[in-house]
Order: C-alpha cells, then sequence, then structure tokens
C-alpha cells in the first residue's frame, strides 16, 4: 500500500510519488513551521524597542549581517509561497469545481511566487554587488529633516553654562 | 447492518456507513469546524497584514536603516500600534492551530502529544503575551524615559 510504503522512512517518503498535491502540502507546513519560528523570535526582539532599546539595537546589527540578508529572502518567499498557496487552498475550498483544475492552481501558485521573487530578491541582494540598499533615497531624506531641526535647539545649549 | 462499538475512552466515535467515524459520544464540540473556518479567514487576512508589513520594512524602508527611533516613531501613531496587535494575534493564533496540526500528525503516543503540545502552546502564548505587552503599555513618555 501506498501509505504504508510513505511512512517507512524519509527516502520512500521523498520518492512518494504524490505529485503537486503531496509537494505544495510539503512546502505549505514547511513554509509555515519556518514563518512560526521567525515569528516567536521577531516580535519577542521587537518587545524589547519599548524598555530595552540598546538591547534591539544589538538585534538589529544582526538582522544587518550579510548571512541575515539571505534569511529575510527565504522569510519572504515563505510568506509569498504560504499566501498564494493558501489562497488556492481557500479557493479550492469554496468553489469545489475549482478542484477539476488543482494541479494547475498548484503550478499557479508557484510561479506566480517565483515571479514575485524575482524582483524583490534583486531588491534586497543587489547592495552585496555594490548596488543600492532598498529605501535609500528615503533614508537620506530622513537624516536631513534631522540635522535641518537641530540648529534651533543648539543655541539653547550653548547659552546655559 | 451491524454497527461497530468504540471501545471505551477512544477519540473515534461508532464506523459510519460507507466509512469514517461519528463524532465520539458525550465530547461533540464543534471546535474542529471552527478551526477550520478561522485558518482560512485568518489566513485571508494574514495576506494583507503579512505582505505589506513585509514589503513596507524590507523594500520601502530597508532594514539597513531600522533603529529603534524609527520604530518608535511609527509606533507613536495608535493606528500602526492597532496593525501590530492584528498583525501579532492573528499570525500568533494562525501559527498555534498550524502547529497543533503538525504535532497531532507526527507525534502519535498521547502522553508525548500532550507534553510536547504544552511546551509549544506555553512558548508561542507567552511570545504573543511579550509582544503584545509592549504594544499595549507603548507610551511615548515612557520610551523617553528609558532611554
Amino acid at each position: 500500500m501506498a501509505i504504508v510504503d510513505r511512512a517507512k522512512s524519509l527516502s520512500a517518503a521523498l520518492t512518494y510519488r504524490g505529485r503537486e498535491g503531496m509537494w505544495t502540502w510539503i512546502l505549505h507546513r514547511a513554509t509555515g513551521l519556518g514563518i512560526l519560528l521567525f515569528l516567536i523570535i521577531h516580535v519577542v526582539e521587537t518587545a524589547t524597542v519599548i524598555y530595552w532599546p540598546q538591547l534591539y539595537e544589538g538585534f538589529l546589527d544582526t538582522y544587518k549581517s550579510a548571512f541575515f540578508r539571505f534569511a529575510e529572502v527565504l522569510i519572504f518567499f515563505s510568506v509569498v509561497y504560504h499566501a498564494l498557496n493558501g489562497t488556492r487552498i481557500i479557493v479550492q475550498d469554496f468553489w469545489p469545481l475549482a478542484m477539476r483544475r488543482q494541479r494547475q492552481l498548484a503550478w499557479a501558485a508557484g510561479g506566480l511566487t517565483v515571479l514575485a521573487m524575482i524582483p524583490i530578491t534583486f531588491l534586497m541582494i543587489r547592495p552585496l554587488l555594490g548596488g543600492p540598499e532598498p529605501g535609500e533615497e528615503r533614508h537620506r531624506q530622513r537624516i536631513e529633516r534631522q540635522q535641518a531641526t537641530v540648529p534651533a535647539t543648539t543655541p539653547v545649549v550653548q547659552v546655559t553654562p | 447492518m451491524s454497527t461497530v462499538i468504540a471501545p471505551a475512552g477512544s477519540a473515534r466515535g461508532q464506523a459510519r456507513r460507507g466509512g469514517g467515524y461519528e463524532q465520539p459520544q458525550g465530547r461533540r464540540s464543534n471546535f474542529e469546524l471552527y478551526s477550520w473556518f478561522f485558518m482560512r479567514l485568518s489566513g485571508l487576512i494574514l495576506i494583507f497584514l503579512s505582505l505589506y508589513h513585509l514589503v513596507w520594512w524590507n523594500l520601502i524602508v530597508g532594514v539597513e536603516h531600522l533603529s529603534a527611533d524609527l520604530v518608535r516613531e511609527r509606533w507613536q501613531n495608535p493606528f500602526w500600534r492597532f496593525y501590530n496587535v492584528a498583525l501579532l494575534l492573528f499570525a500568533m493564533l494562525h501559527g498555534l492551530n498550524g502547529l497543533r496540526y503538525s504535532i497531532e500528525d507526527y507525534v502519535r503516543k498521547p502522553g508525548a502529544q500532550v507534553a510536547v503540545k504544552a511546551v509549544a502552546y506555553t512558548l508561542i502564548l507567552t511570545s504573543m503575551a511579550i509582544g503584545a505587552f509592549a504594544l499595549f503599555t507603548y507610551n511615548p513618555a515612557v520610551a523617553a524615559a528609558a532611554r
């Protein structure tokens, strides 16, 4: 029996020919558990921003490493795939006629994920190849605005003995 | 047609004609139906909440430009705190239920399953509480004093 074979070992599970239905199920579960693991870390780490800002800045240093840049692309991929495949599941659940095209819909979810990830990966990885960071112009304007407000307060500091 | 009586203490109800099992006697509940519906509803909401969150912080702001000041500035607006509360609650509960599906699939021994669930639920609900605490107690004055 196919199901008994599949439950034997990892290699048997991987050679079990469940086709699109099996692979989308595995990807959906793997991306979901991966997102949950990051979510737990991310929520606790972001919560420190209010009462321990120095600790938060320490966490940010980790995020700004080259290794984490790839991890962020992987997280982005996981969320996009989980979202699109989840949409497919909802469509199939509430409009059962779509089940007749479940194989094509599975490929559509995967294909749209790849299409979305091409520009996203490009924008996030480009700085490693010497390109601009995402949001660089926005950041520069923000720094300029901050510097423009500093001179107005500095004379007060100079007057006090 | 003889009906098969499920053994006492079994999680299954009586065998149904044509396959499957009835819900167990004495503890009928619609929990699995509600959980199925919650996964679809929260999933649909999370598509918009999480993708906007990712696009905003990764592509528009950029992780390299992140700082505690920038996050606090964003949190000054009650709308964004409310947005984060919604994102936190839906994502955590959606993830908690997804993890429950996985645990029930892979950890089959009842005692071990209870133990693994206890650890997983504690971890998720504690981190959810920590996140909610930061969002609900955020007060620009307190945040400035902690600097």
